[in-house]
């Protein structure tokens, strides 16, 4: 009987620490909190950081996609002039146009525009799209893909739909 | 018997369990369930996305040896519908490469192969590249593009930008990277007052907001002994002596009413020229104007009026290399503009130091604190050699590995691109041993730097992949021209074929582009055609003669005989041209007429008078071809368009 029990015991042993050993993959917890877990752990070393206001700690000054990067510096250099820094309509060129340039923080219009509305009014201008001849074309200055780029930009200037 | 089948029973219901595990595991892998998930969210969507075969799935980069694994659970890197969707499987960003061809880890780093999260993030014992945050991805760009610009990185572009600017380089080895000019402290015993060196020496941007010397953290007492050292540097290069000022300007300390009145009429006459000299085009005052060269507002506080007068006279004597006109003013106007300058431009506020005695060792001091720091790794002084580099070398910079670097006591993150920006913003914060002087970074600034710092790395790539700069432009004018080019230091503004800066317009197409005529008037009274631009071009007072000699070499050089063109006008193609301007291209939204129309490109007055018609057909019909940074959008122009719109343009006379 003692025997028995022993083999038995052993056998129970083998049979839980199998099972253990596979239950500790990882898809005991669900995937995405291991993310969460990343994240968190990225903020709170900023946070220790900063309370030894010693060193400066790693900051992420830009909270921008790459496209819309790319975009804003886009347009910057072409836009800005006329459509302000901030898409405001207000550039120091838009004294002198009238009809004045697009006011980019519009949400309700600017959403009620399709991307493939805008690019097309970036690539032909406004002349291309029944709009005032004032906005140029730039259509042989940029390639599709840098429009993409700046309509992406000219997307968060405005509030997005909820 | 009946015991004994228990307990075969028992053993078979864990052998069959035994025996389940491992495909149970299989069933249960990480990978596998982004994969379900992932075909769960495509079928929510409005449109119609192939859903995912269950598999690892990877891309074998050959040329680069390499096998990444990420597209095994990075499933909609390619499916615009997914662009709003959380990781994993949102829409890859739209780069100019293709991630099929270079696979992921040449640029995101981790660990490829791995196929749970925490093994490809590379967060793991003994894997040396975790993956890079997403704010220094372009740092991998520096792996194979080594040129100056990257257009499609732009922070690496600043990076590299801010390196050369901040001459890095005198301290740090670092390949491909110029040395910047710096003043040289020859005669700087003679050339400025102790007051101003111990207040610059204590706190440069205090004097000069955006001056490149950067803050050495200096206490008193180092401040004091390092100026006492410098000030006894009293002796230029090339024994050069300073003139001997004019009598107008000697002041006496006896009051004398002529002398009071003349000095009066001398500051006016240096007020004019002083503006039309247009000095801010290049220097600030009180933080307006251009920023190439010193701030001015308080110049007469710190350099003497002998060192001034001889300087403006001619500034290549005193200051070898430096990138300033040497104007052509007569003596009065020369004595003129200092006068203004002595009276006008005065730090009222500066205290004078209270007499000290000098530290009886301070020149072995002083010598020793020079040394420390490195500063002929700037600047030049009395034949010293230039030491050698004495801070690390950072030409693998990017590949350090963590063991090798001391964080000190600082609690930042242990990760490299921490520890660089941290160096950066503070960089004595880690030992108090550590001699790099503080350049007062900005958080943009800084991570520019990081990001072109680490993407020094050690990394074989394949020679294929890589891009070098061009070399650099070895355009050197001689004679006549060239020895007025030097002395006018049209290099520091202007660029002639690919040498020189582009504060002002590229001038290697200058002959082609503009009537001689209006090039020599130019010279005479130059004018902005840009009202926005605040550097503009200054008033030289070159003489006749020089100007012929500029005109004759321009149209000789600076000449392209493929864009002569004749057209034939007539009063149709002028109406169509006109309308053209107006109605079907809107140019007065940029261009002025007779001050109508916006300010974004130069004032098209008169510009029949000022341009070739050749020039401007072609420049019509591809601006970006002859000034690619030009923002002057190219219209796709048939040759009947540009046709029309020249000739209506060559009207305006």
């Amino acid at each position: 009987m003692a025997s028995i029990s022993y083999r038995l015991r052993v056998l129970l042993a083998i049979c839980l620490s199998l099972l253990f050993f596979s239950c500790t993959g990882k898809h005991s917890d669900s995937p995405h909190q291991v993310y969460d877990l990343v994240e968190g752990a990225a903020k709170d070393s900023t946070k220790l950081a900063d309370s030894s206001g010693q060193v400066p700690p790693l900051q992420f000054v830009k909270s921008l996609t790459y496209e819309q990067r790319q975009g804003r510096d886009l347009y910057t250099k072409y836009c800005a002039i006329c459509h302000g820094k901030e898409g405001k309509g207000d550039g120091f060129n838009a004294f002198n146009l009238d009809p004045k340039p697009r006011n980019f923080t519009d949400a309700k219009y600017m959403n009620a525009l399709s991307d493939v509305r805008l690019v097309e009014t970036i690539n032909q201008g406004g002349r291309g799209v029944n709009r005032s001849s004032f906005m140029p074309s730039w259509g042989g200055r940029l390639n599709r893909q840098e429009i993409e780029y700046v309509v992406s930009f000219v997307r968060c200037l405005a509030k997005p739909e909820e | 018997m009946n015991k004994l089948r228990i307990y075969f029973a028992a053993s078979s219901v864990v052998f069959l369990v035994v025996l389940a595990i491992s495909p149970l595991k299989d069933f249960f892998r990480e990978w596998k369930w982004y994969q379900y998930k992932y075909n769960d969210i495509i079928k929510e969507l409005p449109q119609r996305v192939k859903p995912a075969d269950i598999g690892i799935k990877q891309i074998w980069v050959r040329k680069l040896d390499n096998i990444d694994r990420c597209v095994t659970c990075h499933l909609g890197l390619k499916e615009k519908a997914l662009r709003e969707a959380k990781e994993p499987f949102r829409t890859h960003p739209h780069i100019y490469h293709d991630f099929e061809e270079f696979g992921c880890t040449v640029c995101h780093e981790g660990q490829g192969s791995a196929t749970t999260y925490k093994e490809s993030v590379g967060m793991v014992k003994y894997w040396d590249k975790p993956i890079f945050p997403k704010e220094y991805m372009e740092a991998s760009c520096a792996k194979c593009h080594k040129q100056k610009q990257v257009p499609q990185a732009p922070v690496l572009t600043l990076g590299r930008k801010l390196i050369e600017e901040s001459n890095c380089i005198s301290c740090h080895k670092l390949e491909g990277y110029r040395k910047q000019w710096v003043p040289s402290l020859d005669g700087i015993g003679a050339k400025v007052n102790r007051t101003w060196l111990v207040k610059w020496l204590k706190n440069p941007k205090d004097y000069f907001s955006k001056t490149r010397m950067p803050n050495f953290l200096l206490t008193d007492e180092e401040a004091n002994i390092l100026s006492d050292f410098l000030m006894t540097f009293k002796s230029f290069s090339n024994d050069v002596v300073l003139e001997p000022l004019p009598k107008l300007l000697s002041t006496s300390s006896v009051y004398d009413p002529v002398g009071e009145s003349e000095r009066a009429k001398l500051i006016e006459l240096g007020s004019t020229r002083f503006r039309e000299a247009r000095c801010i085009s290049c220097h600030l005052i009180n933080g307006k104007g251009g920023y190439v060269a010193t701030e001015l507002a308080k110049v007469a506080s710190k350099v003497g009026a002998q060192w001034l007068y001889t300087y403006i006279k001619n500034p290549k004597r005193l200051q070898p290399g430096v990138e300033m006109p040497r104007y052509r003013f007569n003596e009065s106007e020369l004595a003129g503009v200092v006068a203004y300058m002595q009276s006008e431009l005065v730090d009222y506020e500066m205290e004078e130091l209270p007499q000290h005695s000098p530290d009886p060792a301070y020149y072995e001091k002083g010598l020793a604190l020079f040394k420390k720091y490195n500063c002929s790794g700037c600047h030049a002084i009395g034949g010293m050699k230039k030491a050698e580099e004495m801070g690390p070398e950072l030409t693998f910079v990017g590949s350090k590995m963590l063991y090798e670097i001391d964080f000190g006591k600082s609690n930042i993150e242990q990760t490299l691109p921490s520890y660089l920006f941290a160096k950066l913003k503070t960089p004595r914060a880690f030992s108090s041993a550590m001699k790099m002087p503080n350049y007062e970074f900005t958080d943009e600034e800084a991570q520019a730097i990081t990001v072109a710092l680490l993407g020094n790395t050690s990394e074989a790539i394949p020679e294929q992949f890589k891009i070098y700069p061009k070399p650099a432009s070895t355009f050197a004018p001689q004679g006549e021209f060239g020895k007025l080019v030097d002395d006018l230091a049209c290099f520091g503004c202007h660029t002639m074929f690919g040498r020189g800066r582009l504060v002002a317009t590229d001038l290697t197409l200058e002959a082609s582009q503009a009537q001689r005529n209006w090039i020599e008037g130019y010279f005479k009274i130059p004018y902005s055609l840009r009202p926005i631009l605040t550097e503009r071009m200054p008033n030289l007072f070159v003489s006749d003669s020089e100007i012929k000699v500029m005109g004759d070499y321009m149209e000789r050089v600076f000449i392209a005989d493929s864009l002569e063109r004749e057209i034939n006008v007539d009063e149709a193609k002028i109406a169509k041209g006109k309308f053209f301007y107006y109605g079907k291209f809107g140019c007065q939204a940029c261009h002025q007429i007779n001050l109508k129309g916006g300010y974004v490109g130069p004032a098209l007055d008169k510009v029949g008078a000022r341009l070739k018609q050749g020039w401007i057909f072609s420049w019509l019909k591809n601006p970006q071809a002859f000034k690619p940074e030009s923002i002057e959008p190219n219209n796709n122009l048939t040759d009947e368009e540009a046709e029309a719109l020249t000739a209506y343009l060559m009207t305006l006379k």
